[in-house]
């Protein structure tokens, strides 16, 4: 720019200045814009690529049908090359696995079709059971292995010679997607898993610490602290999500894998530590028992100072340090002047133990963060990956659907005689399949559907209008781009990716030329018609079938909650404690992933019921392995007494079971603290740890028993 | 080596095994230059990956369809 020669000195330094002001506004425009929408548009060119050169290899080497290939790539578009390699790995896995199954079902009943789609329903119905039960990328292999075996055996019907053939054909094709797709979002720009999966690890871990202060401090409501460990527990199902993910990529260690499972583990334990003593503090607010109260409070206003959100070993030690000091110091100021009454002793011992205890496992949780953080190796054992838990119920009731939906469309095919409804079939039995494990499935198909309906018209214009002019496959990627590229786009939104899956999908199967094209408008329009239909049938079927029977449902997810607990005192003791954290914490996920971003007061009071099955839960197996390390004698007869009739509590919760159960607690407590009055000092500690386990069973029975309506484990 | 294998009256290009060996032994040294941290020397992991993988396939083909 030059300024005009008559310029002032002044005048052109404020026009200087003019030009610098534009230059860093456009800078910040240009960075903002390539941070939000440049990257969708990055992931679309990515998208199209893949899309596109799968296409063209499948010309290239002549394979019968070049949209599966085209379709494969469209799906596996996802927005992290981990999550991209994971789910080629599970769908090629799943693929394999369904056309096996296809074989042998035809090679079964080749002459008998009534019989063969039985045969495909039942297998159909496993699948997606099996699906319902992992929730994670495996699952999505076992929805593949089901809608696999239907797409390969349905076309094979009328010529069952054929079956192997199709079969090849479409492992290759499905193979060559995979390819494809892998190996642009691998390598062409990569946002890498493993970087979002230390970004969830670092806000996680401010996130707690924010929390705990917060708690302690007093500034959150319990309605927002039960929201919280929703949220936690969600995190927890995410973190582990993220990691099967960033496994695939290339750089990933194994250590790491243990690291992270480390860290989920001990974020576990420290929550419901944490939740023990948020809810020992609530009840002493409430019963204004001001003597224990003042002496635990400045505990906490300590700690809750020394609370940053970047805690490191330093502080954490030195914050261990002042915590003993405090205890000491209440220790003495109640010798000075005892408190009146047992309950008030118990509490303040409790609370003590407690906070000691929180300070350890919070100890444990921050080195395992700053091992991850600083990408020290560390020497973990690894406790075990994070597994699922899934109502059974709900399994049987998402294979249930799977099958009556294809046996349903395969008789409404035989009595139209529309040739096309084939494709119906295979549209219905997949978005049965896919969307049983999304917990909220008819959200889901229905914005696959909207996705449908925006594209048939679109689809016809573009193949009769644009299609029709291609004669060679750069104006044929030209004529096909638009529709795909927006289909594409729209995925990277969370509020329309389904919209976006939907056009996708539906141009990838319309659109691509066959190796001899003809256009036929009355044969597209069939198709486009009955892959519509194939939409709205698995819309209705969710509708209708067993709708309340979804992943995360609330009253499946309070019954699942009951069984575990009742678990905790019934089941085998080794390796249960991880496991039974893992599967409560998966299911308030679950409870999180249905109830949306704003969860309402029925699915609030099921959190809050099993945030209290979970404290129950955990002290009663701390109680068993007690159990298990203690001499026979009075002490130990009393605390089986306790887990005993507690398992009847939990079996059925009548108020009687509940007085019994409160009663034998009372008979353990005087028992333990008759045998700890003499014991000798090595076996001092596991019985003050039993004391503290009867009380947290005591006050949440109670608490259970007095609010608590009585929620049968149906 | 043949071109093409005969698999249950199906033709099967010859370099479908090869691929797959040649996919299994990236994996196996996948996870050992993991496991000594050798990815995080290099600018674009998932690129080294796979251009091991292109001269693992390639050094097999030459060394089996000279």
């Amino acid at each position: 720019m030059n300024p005009p020669s008559a310029a002032t000195p002044t005048q052109e330094h404020k026009a200087a200045r003019g030009v610098n002001k534009g230059a860093a506004w456009l800078r910040s425009e240009t960075a903002g814009w390539f941070n939000t929408e440049g990257q969708r548009w990055v992931f679309v060119a990515k998208a199209m690529l893949a899309a596109f050169s799968a296409l063209w290899l499948a010309f290239r080497l002549g394979l019968d049908s070049p949209s599966t290939a085209l379709a494969t790539t469209v799906i596996l578009a996802l927005p992290s090359s981990g999550m991209v390699l994971e789910k080629a790995f599970y769908r090629f896995l799943g693929t394999l696995v369904g056309c096996a199954a296809s074989l042998l079902l035809v090679a079964l009943f080749p002459q008998s079709p009534p019989v063969l789609f039985i045969g495909v329903a039942l297998w159909i119905a496993l699948c997606t059971g099996g699906a319902a039960m992992h929730r994670n990328q495996q699952s999505y292999s076992f929805v593949l292995a089901g809608y696999t075996a239907c797409m390969i055996v349905v076309p094979a019907i009328d010529a069952p010679a054929h079956v192997f053939t199709l079969a090849v054909t479409r492992v290759t094709e499905v193979g060559l997607g995979i390819i494809c797709a892998a190996v642009v979002h691998d390598v062409i720009f990569p946002r890498r898993h493993a970087h979002a999966v230390m970004r969830t690890v670092q806000t996680r871990y401010a996130g707690f610490i924010t929390f705990c202060r917060q708690v302690l401090e007093r500034r959150l409501s319990p309605a927002e602290a039960e929201l919280n460990h929703l949220k936690f527990a969600a995190d927890i199902a995410a973190l582990e999500s993220g990691r099967a993910a960033a496994f695939f990529e290339a750089d990933h260690a194994r250590s790491h894998t243990r690291q992270l499972h480390a860290f989920n583990a001990a974020f576990m334990t420290v929550l419901t530590t944490f939740y023990t003593l948020h809810r020992l503090i609530h009840r002493l607010r409430i019963n204004a028992t001001a003597p224990v109260l003042d002496l635990v409070e400045p505990m906490h206003a300590h700690l809750a100072r020394a609370m940053k959100p970047d805690l490191t070993a330093g502080q954490l030690a030195r914050m261990r340090v002042e915590l003993a000091e405090d205890i000491t110091a209440a220790r003495a100021r109640l010798a000075a002047e005892p408190l009146e009454g047992r309950p008030q002793q118990i509490d303040f011992d409790t609370a003590v133990e407690l906070l000691d205890r929180f300070v350890r496992d919070l100890e444990d949780f921050a080195a395992l963060y700053h091992g991850l953080t600083r990408e020290k190796r560390q020497q973990v054992s690894d406790p075990g990956a994070y597994t699922p838990k899934t109502p059974p119920a709900i399994v049987i009731a998402s294979g249930f659907r799977a099958g009556a939906t294809l046996l349903i469309t395969a008789a409404a095919w035989y009595w139209l005689a529309w040739p096309y409804a084939a494709n119906a079939i295979l549209m219905a039995t997949i978005f049965c399949a896919l969307a049983s494990s999304s917990p909220r499935p008819t959200a889901l198909v229905q914005q696959v559907l909207t996705g449908f309906l925006i594209a048939m018209p679109l689809a016809f214009l573009t193949e009769f209008l644009l299609m029709t002019r291609a004669d060679d496959f750069g104006p044929m990627v030209l004529a096909a781009l638009p529709l795909l590229a927006l289909g594409s786009y729209l995925s990277t939104g969370p509020k329309w990716a389904g919209v976006g899956i939907g056009i996708g999908m539906f141009s990838a199967t319309l659109l691509v030329p066959a190796n001899q094209m003809h256009y036929d408008v009355e044969a597209f329009i069939s198709s486009e018609l009955s892959l519509t239909m194939g939409v709205v049938v698995a819309w209705a079927m969710f509708k209708v079938v067993l709708p309340e029977h979804t992943m995360g449902h609330k009253g499946h997810v309070a019954a699942a909650l009951w069984r575990e607990a009742l678990n905790a005192c019934t089941a085998p003791l080794h390796r249960f404690k991880r496991r039974f954290d893992n599967r409560v914490r998966d299911l308030l996920s679950q409870l999180n992933a249905a109830s949306g971003p704003a969860p309402g007061e029925a699915a609030r009071s099921v959190v809050r019921q099993g945030l209290t099955l979970l404290e129950l839960g955990h002290a009663v197996i701390e109680l068993r392995q007690l159990i298990a390390a203690s001499p026979p004698g009075p002490a130990r007869h009393g605390l089986q007494q306790v887990v005993r009739n507690l398992g009847d509590y939990l079996r059925a919760p009548t108020p009687a079971h509940g007085a019994t159960a409160l009663e034998s607690l009372l008979h353990a407590g005087t028992a333990v603290r008759a045998v700890l009055a003499d014991a000798a000092p090595e076996r001092r500690p596991p019985l003050q740890t039993a004391l503290t386990d009867l009380h947290s069973i005591y006050t949440s029975l109670l608490d259970q028993l007095s609010t608590g309506e009585p929620h049968h484990a149906a | 080596m043949p071109r093409e294998i005969d698999f249950f009256g199906i033709l099967l290009p010859g370099v479908l095994p090869l691929f797959l060996a040649s996919l299994l032994l990236q994996v196996a040294l996948d996870s050992v230059l993991s496991h000594i941290g050798a990815y995080r020397q290099s600018w674009h992991p998932a690129l080294v990956r796979l251009c091991l993988f292109v001269c693992i396939f390639g050094a097999l083909l030459l060394i089996l369809y000279k």
